[in-house]
């Protein structure tokens, strides 16, 4: 009977999401250790992370925590917590979960993440990350580095590398004081390659959706970022990337997508909505539709390598997504829905980040005159389903798909 | 025999119902407040329709749209009001390549292709500026009805400065008009300016492509249409009966 039922639905689980979730798990154990062992830093998604990895500093992410809030729908209790002592409802609700589980573990998931002795922000994918991290440096007491790198347009100058570089330089020296730790020549590049092979082997899955029918849709590639989002340059999670590709190089052979009658193949703009993420995404798998590509978990993709790793550092940082004009952006979702052959796309319009929704009904327009085909900006959170009115969103999708029949 | 088809369009405030034969001659129509249930405007309308044309409606399919789509539960198929629009201004003038339909609670602006099919869309449905339900508020604070209000704008020449879009902002500053004893036409017209300022970047931001058509209830309000015309510096065409062009593409989409 379960077989039965396994077969009657439209998308394809990943036999490699056992393993995903034995390694998440067994990432927030370490967190906890290394918090109890006093070397617990919380950092942010676009931190230069190999480097507290490679000082055998324990990394935790207060966005992915914020994603796993959203995910158990309990978004607006958690935000309220932040909201209770005073922060804004406008204010990032990731931030908001962040913090209010702090104020609030009692009552969040997992009781929060585990106690930071040091934090560290970087600016490369939101302003918001310093005042938020500011306010967490309140409540824990740990101390706040801010990696600064300022947002690129066009090719990034000299005198702005070599400042970048100087944050990477006092980085090493803030950890050092802060966790008694050094940096050896030695364990930077092993973490360095190790960081490049997983994102080597993760970028493979990712363009392997070019191919029609798609291996991988939204859903999937959101839950299987996770480890290389939060822990780059480890060996534990190369065995996964190397599954999940197998996997996805093993369904491109027998011609399987990742929903089982591929029909509308659409671009994805932005962070999901973790708290309807399967609801959305498979919803639509009903009706034939898949997301090859989408603009967010192709962000993690730079790889640290040549003979000066810290200027490889600087070019991988500064040059994120997030970090870039809007011209880049409408760049790649161009070159994206060329590339994977999509017929349209959609922007989510996410009210937390201001960060990556500003300019997307500019760019809409811009995308679609280029491209030739239709977009839908959709409005709404990641994590805080309040604001999020499901009704509207299907209207809007629906009237998209519309447009193909 | 006569092929017939049925389109019911549930809107937020206003439910509407019209039967077309093969020839989109309007056999029978209705328009109720939806009310609190949807259901039982549904079940009215096609009473009406089984009355008003004096066929059996059992085998003739219905397209279900607007909001409360999803609670047509005799209908064969439900399509967005974005399209249903489109088609059912398309049916009735082919030409029209900008739509702009502002409803009760909703307002939103189609660019129509040539085959009648929409190209692109936007919608502003998260707040009631620049809908009927502005409108509402302000006629209620000007203590005239909402079939007034449009009629007493008109009168003005010199109309009050309104500078907020925002329902809950704009009110408080034409109770502030009120107070310094400006007069409630040229209020009014202020409302109608700020309302149709507030349309008229919904409808940049899908790029203006004339000839453009107005539909939906505040259509009938002949200040809106006055307004709108200036703000964007073209003659609008409005259908006969403007509430009723989503139900009209949703009966021509029933019967193909």
């Amino acid at each position: 009977m379960t077989e039965m039922k396994k077969e009657e639905k439209v998308y394809r689980q990943l036999e490699s999401n056992k393993l995903l979730q034995q390694i998440m798990f067994q990432n927030m154990l370490m967190g906890h250790q290394a918090s109890e062992e006093n070397r617990l830093a919380w950092v942010t998604s676009g931190f230069p992370v190999e480097i507290p990895v490679a000082m055998d500093v324990g990394v935790s992410y207060p966005e992915q925590y914020g994603a796993i809030v959203g995910s158990q729908k309990v978004g607006p209790e958690v935000c309220g917590y932040a909201e209770d002592i005073g922060y804004s409802q406008e204010l990032c609700s990731y931030a908001r979960a962040s913090i209010g589980s702090v104020e609030n573990p009692d009552n969040s998931p997992m009781e929060g993440l585990p106690k930071p002795q040091a934090l560290l922000a970087g600016n490369n994918i939101c302003g918001t990350v310093l005042r938020w991290y500011d306010a967490i440096s309140e409540q824990t007491g740990a101390p706040v580095f801010l990696f600064d790198t300022p947002p690129i347009e066009d090719e990034q100058p000299d005198h702005h590398k070599e400042y970048v570089r100087r944050g990477i330089e006092r980085l090493v020296a803030f950890l050092g004081t802060t966790f008694n730790k050094t940096l050896t020549d030695e364990r930077m590049q092993e973490v360095a390659d190790l960081s490049s092979k997983a994102l080597g082997l993760w970028t493979k899955s990712l363009t392997a959706c070019k191919t029609s029918p798609s291996p991988l849709n939204c859903a999937d590639r959101f839950l299987a970022m996770g480890p290389v989002v939060s822990m780059r340059g480890t060996e534990l999670i190369i065995d996964f990337y190397q599954s999940l590709l197998d996997e996805v190089e093993m369904r491109v052979k027998e011609g399987l997508g990742a929903i089982r009658d591929e029909k509308i193949r659409l671009l994805w703009d932005n962070i999901p909505p973790w708290h309807s993420i399967f609801k959305f995404f498979n919803g639509l798998a009903k009706r034939g539709v898949v997301f090859p590509a989408d603009t967010y978990t192709h962000a993690w993709s730079g790889k640290i390598e040549g003979d000066d790793l810290f200027g490889s550092v600087v070019s991988i940082y500064s040059n994120v997504y997030l970090n870039k004009g809007l011209n880049a952006k409408i760049d790649k979702m161009c070159k994206m829905i060329k590339d994977y052959n999509l017929d349209g796309f959609v922007m989510f319009s996410v009210r937390s980040c201001k960060r990556y929704s500003l300019g997307q009904l500019v760019s809409k327009e811009i995308v679609a005159e280029r491209t030739g085909v239709p977009g839908v900006v959709i409005e709404g959170d990641m994590v805080d389903s309040r604001v999020y009115n499901e009704a509207q969103i299907q209207t809007r999708v629906d009237a998209l798909l519309e447009m193909f029949m | 025999m006569d092929k017939f088809g049925i389109g019911i369009d549930v809107g937020s405030t206003t439910a509407k119902g019209l039967l077309i034969d093969s020839e989109k001659n309007v056999r029978a129509k209705h328009i109720m407040l939806t009310g609190a249930a949807a259901a039982h405007a549904i079940d009215e309308i096609l009473r009406e329709l089984e009355l008003q044309s004096g066929l059996q409606l059992d085998n003739i399919p219905i397209i279900g749209t607007g909001y409360g789509r999803a609670r047509i539960e005799k209908s064969t198929k439900t399509v967005t009001e974005i399209t249903c629009h489109s088609i059912g201004v398309h049916s009735l003038n082919p030409e029209i390549r900008m739509l702009i339909d502002v409803g009760g609670q909703d307002a939103k602006v189609i660019r129509i292709g040539k085959d009648g099919r929409p190209e692109d869309f936007e919608l502003n449905d998260k707040c009631s500026a620049g809908t009927g339900r502005f409108l509402e508020v302000m006629a209620r604070v000007l203590g005239v009805t909402l079939d007034e209000l449009g009629p007493l704008a008109l009168q003005s020449k010199t109309p009050s400065s309104i500078s907020s879009t925002c329902t809950v902002f704009a009110e408080s500053e034409v109770i502030g008009h009120i107070g310094a004893g400006e007069k409630p036409a040229n209020i009014a017209a202020g409302i109608h300016v700020s309302m149709t300022t507030k349309i008229g970047s919904l409808a940049k931001r899908v790029k203006v492509v004339p000839p453009v058509c107005v539909t939906g209830g505040v259509a009938l309000n002949p200040a809106f249409r006055h307004y709108l015309s200036k703000h964007l510096g073209l003659d609008l065409w409005i259908p006969e009966e403007p509430q009723l062009t989503g139900a009209l593409g949703a009966a021509v989409l029933a019967i193909e």
